[in-house]
């Protein structure tokens, strides 16, 4: 099942590496032996591939999960209620006895769920229905992400500060709080004297003040190509793509680390051979942190 | 260089106990004798080696995950600010990769194990591993849900499941095997479990757990490896599970194993309401079989979070305590659950399995075998040993803790009848050389000349927590890593790991396989050498 998601167009390789199409032990005849739901406010190139579409009203998914989460209980729901998600209690109900009668379900959502109206909350929702779902049988959900390796920085945040994004250092140790540390947030109120950008393009995505505090402020971007955030930058380093002229690590959606064999050479350097030698030349400079003076306080 | 003089040494592995002793260092080794560059006046301190934790989570894709679900954890819990030795992080129920390697030295401790890893995403833990300063590391393989593996069981083709479990083993640059709840991991892909040991398993015609772990029992000894199968038993938390516990003790009679977490493994009653401690029953077939060890995986009251590769059991537990639950499924490999959890001591049966952990190390009568954990950080938090090591080491004490639970417990435990006391002498065997023994790990745990120079000095107080929370020193490979609370440096720790031998066919029967059942091609699934630092590899010798 997928929802708010369009991964004939941006997961090409999904659903024949991974969901729709592999045969295996107890699916021998892959596609045939699956069933395909696809949740979405408009048709996309993803419907061909689905058994059964949902076209939600736009900003209506919260209350979709929910009636869904509310007659999966077997609760009462009102038909205005169905309503106004812009289906009818015929096609839930199917939807919900094909889902309990599965042997294995997996739910893929994407930005169309996470970033609209509601945001968080959806994912809340969608997540807290795959796991009352499993009263009935093995059902997870996964997340579809974005582009780039944005998974691995996710993973590595989370090993050294505790917290996957949204993070201040200012006190000296790692601080969350995802609407005032995010990088759109910080930017926007203009906190930020300096900005160094790896293996991103916010010029392309940000609100118009953040897109002007970074074209105030000295931004440093390492880059493979011309971007929009390369074009305001006072300094703007070429690298060599990762996968295909570096080698390194890609974390995959589903958090398992692949080694990137690179397949050409390239004249530019990569980012970590980059942000190594500017690491060396602030070595240089004399340290301003303090010595280590705070003891172990026992823990509470 | 460094002598350090007139301490009373606790070294179990060489029969000292409490003698007065001069320690000389040299090249990160204990030697005879040393011209000295600096001395530490040990005189009244007391002298342990460095603690050794044979069972505990800290690197890799669950714990990961579990700090993902967390932050409110984080905010409370003790910061570690960045400085000149020491980078910044954070510690509490599931502590940042630096923040652990600090607070394991900070304690003593200088060796750890991760018990449980993917080979899918062994890449991951060693990425991990590498972040964690001073300790030594190891980590073990999940090996009883694999379904290749568990294939050729029910196959019967002993010989290639062999080849196969140390070809995996070579892959995920691991030390040892563990079980997870043998095929109950794999019957949770159906949503169910598998609780017998004689019962198929879901989704197999004839495989049962019993198979599994006799086979993956004799396996890890013709590999000669050096720790025993590190198995975590079926049926892990449920009321009435020592039936379970006993059964496979009886299965793998004769063969070496580790029972981890055995405080999760030993109850009795038939439900929530009846529940009870049957620590006694595991103490007394366990006394008679020295060919097993266990570490007792204690819980403590308060906050914590549960991760374990048991997904059907985590399942339950979310259910049970309505908290937040995450699930990962790790292809055909293995699984694991995360459930943050909150241990009561109100509640009666939080109240039994705090008894059932002290039980077991004060019932179980060779310190040799029996090893302090908490399961970090299922029963608690592995910074909290000391809060175990007190109760150990004082009856009063722990009898002032057993007045606060509810009446009702004594019935149901059998901790108010013991008096026994822990001594300074076993509390080292329990939290270093025993361990040390058990992981195969010939240079830890051991003061003798030549061994590796891992210890850490105490100052002598009648706190005991107090005393083995804040270590006057902590020396490892030789260096003053802790010096009175103060982090002092932070060298990088080694990785040891095992290279058994397999048959050279074995590629050839599962890069077809690969192409099956994985979404890895068979030739980036191998964990490379170069990505781990300071890789140490331990020899595979044939057990007697």
């Amino acid at each position: 099942m997928y929802w708010g998601g369009n991964p004939a167009e941006c997961h090409p390789r999904h659903f024949t590496k991974y969901a729709l199409m592999p045969k295996s032990k107890f699916l021998p005849n892959g596609r045939k032996d699956r069933t395909v739901v696809l949740v979405d406010i408009r048709e996309t190139k993803s419907v061909k591939a689905a058994d059964l579409f949902l076209q939600v009203r736009p900003g209506k998914d919260f209350e979709l999960l929910t009636i869904l989460r509310a007659l999966l209980k077997g609760h009462d729901v009102g038909d205005r209620e169905i309503a106004q998600t812009g289906l009818d209690r015929a096609v839930l109900e199917d939807l919900l006895s094909r889902m309990k009668a599965s042997k294995f379900g997996a739910i893929f959502f994407g930005m169309g769920l996470s970033m609209t109206r509601g945001k968080h909350m959806n994912s809340a929702a969608l997540l807290t229905l795959a796991a009352e779902l499993n009263s009935f049988t093995k059902f997870v959900a996964m997340p579809m992400r974005g582009h780039g390796n944005v998974t691995g920085a996710d993973v590595i945040m989370r090993w050294q500060t505790g917290y996957p994004f949204g993070i201040s250092f200012n006190r000296g140790y790692p601080r969350y709080n995802p609407g005032e540390f995010s990088t759109v947030d910080v930017l926007v109120r203009g906190d930020t004297d300096c900005a160094f950008i790896i293996g991103a393009d916010p010029g392309a995505t940000m609100p118009r003040p953040a897109i002007e505090h970074l074209a105030r402020i000295p931004t440093i971007v390492l880059d493979p190509h011309v971007t929009h955030t390369s074009r305001i930058a006072k300094v703007h380093i070429t690298t060599a793509p990762a996968g295909i002229a570096a080698p390194g690590t890609a974390y995959r959606m589903d958090e398992i680390p692949l080694p990137l064999s690179p397949a050409i050479d390239s004249p530019y350097p990569t980012d970590e051979q980059v942000i190594k030698q500017i690491r060396a030349h602030l070595e240089q400079k004399p340290n301003w942190l303090p010595d280590s003076q705070q003891t172990l306080a026992s823990q509470v | 260089m460094l002598r350090i003089y007139g301490g009373k040494v606790f070294d179990p592995a060489n029969g000292i106990n409490g003698q007065v002793k001069d320690i000389c260092i040299q090249d990160g080794r204990i030697v005879d004798t040393t011209q000295a560059a600096t001395e530490i006046d040990a005189r009244g301190l007391i002298v342990f080696p460095g603690g050794v934790d044979v069972h505990t989570h800290v690197a890799g894709g669950a714990i990961n995950f579990a700090r993902a679900m967390t932050p409110e954890d984080h905010r409370r819990t003790q910061a570690f600010i960045r400085s000149q030795t020491r980078r910044s992080g954070l510690g509490g129920m599931a502590p940042t990769t630096f923040a652990t390697g600090y607070l394991y030295a900070g304690m003593g401790f200088t060796t750890v194990n991760e018990a449980a890893v993917p080979v899918l995403s062994a890449r991951h833990t060693h990425e991990e591993l590498n972040d964690v300063p001073i300790v030594d590391k190891s980590c073990l393989v999940l090996m009883a849900n694999n379904e290749i593996v568990m294939n050729l069981m029910e196959a019967g083709d002993y010989e290639r499941a062999k080849h196969v479990v140390a070809w995996y083993l070579n892959a995920a640059k691991g030390y040892g095997i563990k079980a997870v709840n043998p095929g109950g991991v794999a019957a949770w892909k159906w949503g169910k479990d598998s609780k017998e040991l004689s019962s198929p398993i879901a989704g197999f015609n004839s495989l049962t757990p019993g198979m599994i772990v006799q086979q993956l029992a004799r396996i890890v000894d013709d590999l000669g490896l050096p720790h025993p199968l590190h198995l975590h038993c079926n049926n892990l938390g449920a009321p009435g599970n020592i039936a379970t516990t006993l059964d496979t003790m009886k299965h793998l009679e004769g063969n070496r194993v580790h029972m981890a977490h055995s405080q999760y493994h030993a109850y009795g009653g038939d439900g929530w309401d009846t529940m009870r401690s049957e620590a006694a029953q595991f103490a007394e077939y366990f006394n008679a079989h020295p060919s097993m060890t266990t570490d007792t995986g204690a819980v403590l009251f308060g906050d914590t979070v549960t991760i374990t590769a048991d997904g059907p059991w985590q399942h339950l537990l979310y259910k049970l305590t309505g908290r937040k639950w995450g699930n990962l499924d790790v292809e055909n490999e293995t699984g694991c659950g995360i459930v943050p959890y909150t241990y009561k001591p109100s509640n009666l049966v939080n109240a039994v399995q705090w008894a059932v952990g002290l039980e077991l190390l004060l019932l179980i009568n060779d310190p040799w075998r029996v090893f302090l954990t908490t399961d970090h950080p299922n029963g608690a938090c592995f910074w909290r040993y000391p809060e175990i090591i007190q109760l150990l080491m004082c009856a009063d004490f722990r009898n002032a803790c057993m007045a606060k639970l509810p009446a009702k417990i004594k019935s149901r435990i059998y901790l108010p009848e013991i008096t026994r006391e822990y001594s300074l002498y076993e509390i080292a065997i329990i939290m270093s050389a025993g361990p040390a023994r058990a992981l195969g790990h010939r240079q830890k745990g051991n003061l003798a000349v030549g061994k590796d120079a891992d210890l850490v000095i105490y100052r002598e107080d009648h706190d005991i927590s107090r005393m083995f929370a804040q270590p006057r020193y902590v020396i490892k490979a030789g260096e003053i890593v802790i010096d009175d609370g103060d982090i002092r440096s932070t060298p990088e720790g080694r990785e040891f790991m095992v290279q058994p031998e397999f048959d050279p066919t074995t590629e050839d029967f599962l890069r077809p396989l690969f192409e099956d059942c994985y979404t890895m091609s068979f030739e980036n699934y191998p964990v490379e050498l170069d990505r781990i630092e300071n890789p140490t590899i331990q020899d595979c010798s044939r057990v007697q």
